[in-house]
């Protein structure tokens, strides 16, 4: 099969090869309409090498307990709900674990405070609905619903932004793995195998808070920030250059060195204080995510493709930074200003970073 | 080297584990031998007799007889295989003794330690990819051991052998001392009984003692170890001191869980009754757990052992499945299960028949008969001391606390007035040593405090040492230390020079007055020694503030604050008429600091003894002597920041004397009333600021005209809260 390139393919269709090798040496039992067993899943995230020496790619750099967790959880038929702060790698992992479980991430609700009960669970075509009337044919099947009758794992992402009574139509869905449809009389059963996997931001709890009758039904992981500096480096690194892979950007990889020098940038500023942990920073008011990260990297590399010598150098970040820190003009650019002078100038290996931002500095923001 | 005779069998175990503990149990029933040799000071020997009595967790006690706070545990649970095996001999009869250095050897001794410690097992667990070695232990060693746990104990001989090669330079002296004695001990036990021998050792030992090397090597080794007199007993332990890391802990993670899973082993529901008591747990503390969260509690742990290949949950999965399920991925409810059950609050028990000192055996007595159990959980307590019960319990913790054994720990949070007292108690395990080194003062409580205070007595050189002595007998209650504590209390007055240090001690002996006669002392005696050292410090006082620097000044302004306080709270007429003509000397004593003698007539004042012109008159004073002025007018208004805004008459004395200052005075006031105030906190300078600006006013007292019925009602009110108190 071929088909129109794409800007971003999804998780199974740029694993396809690793999902198929896995499958291949997969001896372990697997759940009911589960595609690999749930050790295979541990090992498509984690990554490693596969005994006919396939190379699987980590997916996700962090704790394998918290990926264990997730992974027994949807073999238990339980609903799974990843919370953490903006940028901790929810959706991802959330995309790879319904890619490698189900072979397909697209069953995908997004959640907003515009989210109706239609989008979550079934609307109607209304054309067909007034022609003909209440019927099959009529009912358009929502994400929900679809992966129950095939089984599948749907994925409600951002939960916690959906209005509450949107939120609380899924509860009967959880508990009595069931959907009525009393316009047809009919009660779609699930097929086994189906779960949700939700995401909600930690920082959202005040919007929409859960309620506890929804919250009993799932179980709950808490992705952290990446723990060290190391594992902070290796996530972007990576990223940005499976990232501009995608986007066909000319500009080699990007040096270690840069790498390493926007996490601690984004880790300082975050933590509110240096890695010696000798001066106190303000704190942005933005959440300087790991995501956030590995987006000025490759806009830097991108930068560095079309107006610069290839290589990704101070110039290309320090716009990319500037844009990632100040989300407040007033407040974060005298935290960005105080960072630049008390942190970046007294360092001497990152003099160019210091010049370039202050260049910026002047000419644009402040 | 000759080996080790076959019928000794060599069970190496780890400390503290449930498995080695089964499988020491399981071995011991397979040999049944004639002799069980377990490592730990021998002097313990003739207290193995009283195993019986003892409900684990429990700790041997020993300690040096020439000085009894010299001293160490040896702790013991219910899933010790030491604890297992101790058991075992104890139900068949069979002879038990300890091998390893005698506590004598060890005790106090700076032995240098091992390079590096090592957790053997650990070590073997982390190499095969554990987090948890009992973890490793059940599921590679128990699973696969089939049934036979005398091959089970040569396996484990034969990976620590391969393991001491490999870490042979962390083997301290320290260690070769010990084994050298553990198998001085086998010889003895080979010489006594011609069955098999069953010795129970860290498995770290194991391997040195396969092959028994010459008697005189060993000797050699043993050579000039130090020899004290030690006694020993059993003490009740607790969880949560199995677990702490440092001073007599035994550094088990989770004591807890290795209890529960000992328990529940043979029923074989470990994991369901675990998440049930987690869920009892939360719902104690009012957070949702309900029985369905515990169905899916049990469910994910199940599966995840399941995805990591292992047969059964372990703490992590459980830990795990716990913090996803019923905590909702939050950390504040887990770290409750996690102290409550992980670790766990146990706490043992010691029968009536083992050998204790006469002052533990009073001690136990008097927590039955006053019904203060120890428990080691923090309690309230709230005293009520008029009735009997309640002050002979308020006795005893304040005894305690004079024996240095801090069970209970006075509440002053809350006040409660002279006849109640709040305390937290808290008993913990390593109180025993306390009691221990207490017990070398007398037989019971009473006698060992009151010797320490007569001690005290005896050595104490300043009044204020020797009125807190005074103020802790008679809290005690013991009428012969409070004599020999006036007696001090009358040696130190006589000798002290210094009026700061004889006005320093009034508040506490003004405090003893007071709650004397609750305390069954008669008050008058103690009035006696407060006017005495009143009537000294009134004496030397307005000398004590002349030519003095400006810290001496500060501490006799406290000092005159106390003593103005406890003059008025316990003096009789007399001698506080003493008190007022000692502050009038200072006050009219114009070499005095400026900050006491500013202070003396701010107290004079208030009280009424000298009028307001008069202080005008002695502020006018101050400030025309420009050196003490500014010291005068701060110890003047020190701390009335609240009451020169709310009351008008003091307020009215300041104002009157600065406006009536001329222009020239007016501008050398200004600098001292400045530093004056700013003392004070920005808030009340703010609220006197809008009290000058609003002119005057405020609070009135009233223009003197009386309404008598409404008076009349008022006052039979207080009176009727009043008797209403007192009953």
């Amino acid at each position: 099969m071929t088909s129109e390139p794409v800007l971003r393919p999804s998780a199974e269709q740029q694993y396809a090869g690793e999902l198929a090798a896995l499958a291949a040496v997969d001896d372990r039992p697997r759940p009911p309409s589960w595609r690999l067993s749930p050790q295979a899943v541990v090992r498509y995230v984690l990554g490693g090498t596969l005994s006919d020496g396939t190379e699987i790619v980590p997916k996700y750099v962090g704790d394998r307990r918290i990926v264990e967790v997730a992974v027994a959880t949807l073999a238990t038929d339980r609903a799974l709900l990843l919370v953490g702060v903006p940028g901790t790698a929810k959706s991802w992992l959330s995309e790879h674990l319904a890619a490698a479980i189900s072979g397909d991430s697209t069953l995908i609700v997004q959640g907003t405070a515009g989210t109706s009960e239609e989008s979550v669970r079934y609307g109607w075509n209304y054309a067909r609905l007034i022609a003909e009337g209440p019927s099959e044919a009529a009912l358009v099947p929502g994400p929900v619903l679809r992966a129950m009758r095939t089984g599948a794992v749907a994925r409600v992402e951002e939960l916690t932004r959906m209005p509450a009574e949107v939120q609380d139509s899924l509860i009967t869905v959880l508990s009595e793995k069931a959907l009525p449809v009393p316009e047809l009389n009919l009660h779609v059963q699930a097929v086994p195998g189906f779960t949700v996997i939700g995401t909600a931001n930690d920082r959202d709890r005040g919007v929409n808070q859960m309620s506890s009758a929804l919250a009993r039904r799932f179980n709950t992981v808490v992705l952290p920030p990446p723990a060290s500096e190391d594992d902070e480096v290796e996530i972007v690194s990576t990223r940005a250059a499976q990232l501009g892979r995608a986007l066909e950007l000319p500009a080699a990889p990007p040096a270690l060195d840069e790498v390493r020098r926007v996490v601690r940038v984004f880790r300082e500023l975050r933590n509110g204080s240096t890695v010696d942990g000798r001066t106190q920073l303000k704190k942005p008011s933005g959440s300087l995510s790991t995501a956030e990260a590995i987006s000025v990297v490759t806009s830097g590399m991108s930068l560095a493709a079309h107006f610069g010598d290839g290589n990704i150098g101070a110039d290309e970040l320090a716009a990319g930074l500037l844009g990632a820190v100040v989300k407040d003009r007033v407040s974060d650019t005298a935290a960005w200003q105080e960072y630049l002078e008390a942190v970046v100038k007294e360092r001497p290996e990152w003099r160019d970073l210091y010049r370039a931002c202050h260049d910026l500095d002047t000419s644009g923001y402040a | 080297m000759p080996a080790l005779p076959e019928r000794v069998s060599l069970l190496g175990i780890r400390h503290h584990g449930p498995g080695s503990a089964r499988m020491v149990l399981a071995a011991l029933e397979t040999l049944r031998p004639e002799l069980v040799l377990v490592e730990g000071p021998p002097e313990a020997d003739g207290l193995v007799e009283h195993v019986g009595e003892l409900v684990p967790p429990v700790a041997l006690l020993m300690h040096d007889e020439a000085e009894p706070s010299t001293a160490a545990f040896w702790p013991f649970a219910r899933f010790s295989p030491e604890w297992q095996a101790m058991c075992w001999a104890h139900h068949n009869g069979v002879p038990l003794r300890f091998a390893d250095l005698p506590a004598a050897a060890t005790l106090g001794a700076e032995d240098e330690p091992d390079p590096v410690s090592v957790d053997p097992l650990g070590v073997l667990a982390e190499a095969a990819g554990f987090d948890d070695p009992e973890r490793w232990w059940e599921d590679v060693v128990e699973h696969s051991g089939a049934g036979d746990p005398l091959a089970l104990a040569t396996a484990v001989t034969e990976a620590m052998t391969a393991l001491r090669e490999e870490f042979e330079d962390h083997v301290g002296p320290r260690t070769l001392r010990r084994e050298a004695q553990m198998r001085q001990v086998i010889r003895q036990g080979l010489k006594e009984v011609t069955g098999p021998i069953a010795v129970v050792c860290g498995a770290w030992h194991a391997p040195a003692l396969r092959e028994l090397p010459t008697v005189s090597a060993d000797n050699a080794l043993l050579r000039g170890l130090p020899r004290k007199k030690v006694s020993g007993t059993w003490v009740p332990w607790s969880h949560g001191r199995l677990a702490a890391a440092g001073g007599y802990g035994a550094g088990i993670a989770a004591p807890g869980w290795y209890a529960h899973l000992w328990e529940r082993a043979e029923a074989g529901d470990a994991v369901p009754r675990w998440f049930a008591r987690a869920c009892q747990v939360l719902r104690a503390e009012d957070l949702p757990a309900s029985t369905a969260s515990a169905v899916e509690a049990v469910r994910l742990a199940d599966a995840l052992a399941a995805l990591r290949g292992r047969p059964s949950p372990g703490l992590a999965e459980v830990s795990e499945a716990a913090l996803a399920v019923l905590c909702g991925g939050e950390d504040t409810p887990l770290r409750l299960v996690h102290q409550q059950l992980v670790i766990g609050e146990e706490l043992g028990e010691v029968g009536a028949g083992v050998p204790r000192s006469p002052l533990a055996a009073d001690l136990e007595r008097l927590q039955r008969r006053l019904r203060l159990p120890a428990s080691a959980t923090e309690r309230q307590l709230r005293l009520d001391l008029r009735k009997d019960t309640d002050r002979e319990r308020s006795k005893l913790l304040r005894r305690l606390r004079v024996l240095d054994v801090q069970w209970g720990e006075p509440d002053s949070t809350r006040g409660l007035g002279t006849f109640a007292e709040a305390w937290r108690v808290r008993w913990d395990p390593s109180m025993a040593v306390a009691v221990a080194a207490a017990a070398r003062h007398g037989t019971t409580v009473a006698a060992a405090t009151e010797l320490v205070l007569h001690q005290r007595a005896g050595s104490v050189e300043k009044v204020a040492k020797a009125a807190d002595v005074l103020w802790y007998a008679v809290g005690c209650e013991l009428p012969a230390a409070v004599t020999a504590a006036r007696r001090a209390l009358d040696r130190c007055a006589a000798a002290a020079t210094d009026a700061v240090e004889l006005l320093s001690a009034l508040p506490s002996l003004a405090g003893t007055v007071r709650y004397g006669s609750v305390r069954g002392t008669d008050p008058e005696l103690l009035r006696l020694a407060l006017h005495g050292l009143l009537a000294r410090g009134a004496v030397g006082l307005p000398l004590a503030c002349r030519g003095v620097d400006d810290e001496t000044a500060e501490h006799l302004v406290t000092a005159l604050d106390a003593a103005q306080e406890a003059a008025g709270l316990a003096a009789d007429e007399e001698h506080k008429s003493l008190w007022r003509n000692a502050l009038l000397k200072l006050v009219g004593l114009d070499e005095a600091h400026g900050l006491p003698a500013g202070r003396a007539t701010r107290l004079l004042w208030e009280a009424g003894d000298l009028d307001t012109d008069r202080v005008a008159a002695r502020l006018h004073r101050a400030v025309s002597t420009a050196g003490g002025a500014t010291m005068f007018v701060t110890g003047f208004l020190r701390g009335s920041a609240a009451l020169l805004a709310a009351d008008p008459r003091l307020f009215d004395l300041i104002d009157g004397w600065l406006t009536g200052l001329s222009a020239e005075a007016f501008a050398d006031a200004v600098p001292l009333l400045r530093k004056a105030v700013s003392d004070f906190s920005a808030a009340e300078r703010r609220t006197l600021g809008e009290r000058v600006a609003t002119g005057g006013g405020g609070i009135s007292a009233g223009d003197g005209a009386w309404d008598e019925p409404r008076a009349q009602r008022l006052s039979a009110h207080v009176r009727g809260l009043l008797e209403g108190a007192g009953r």
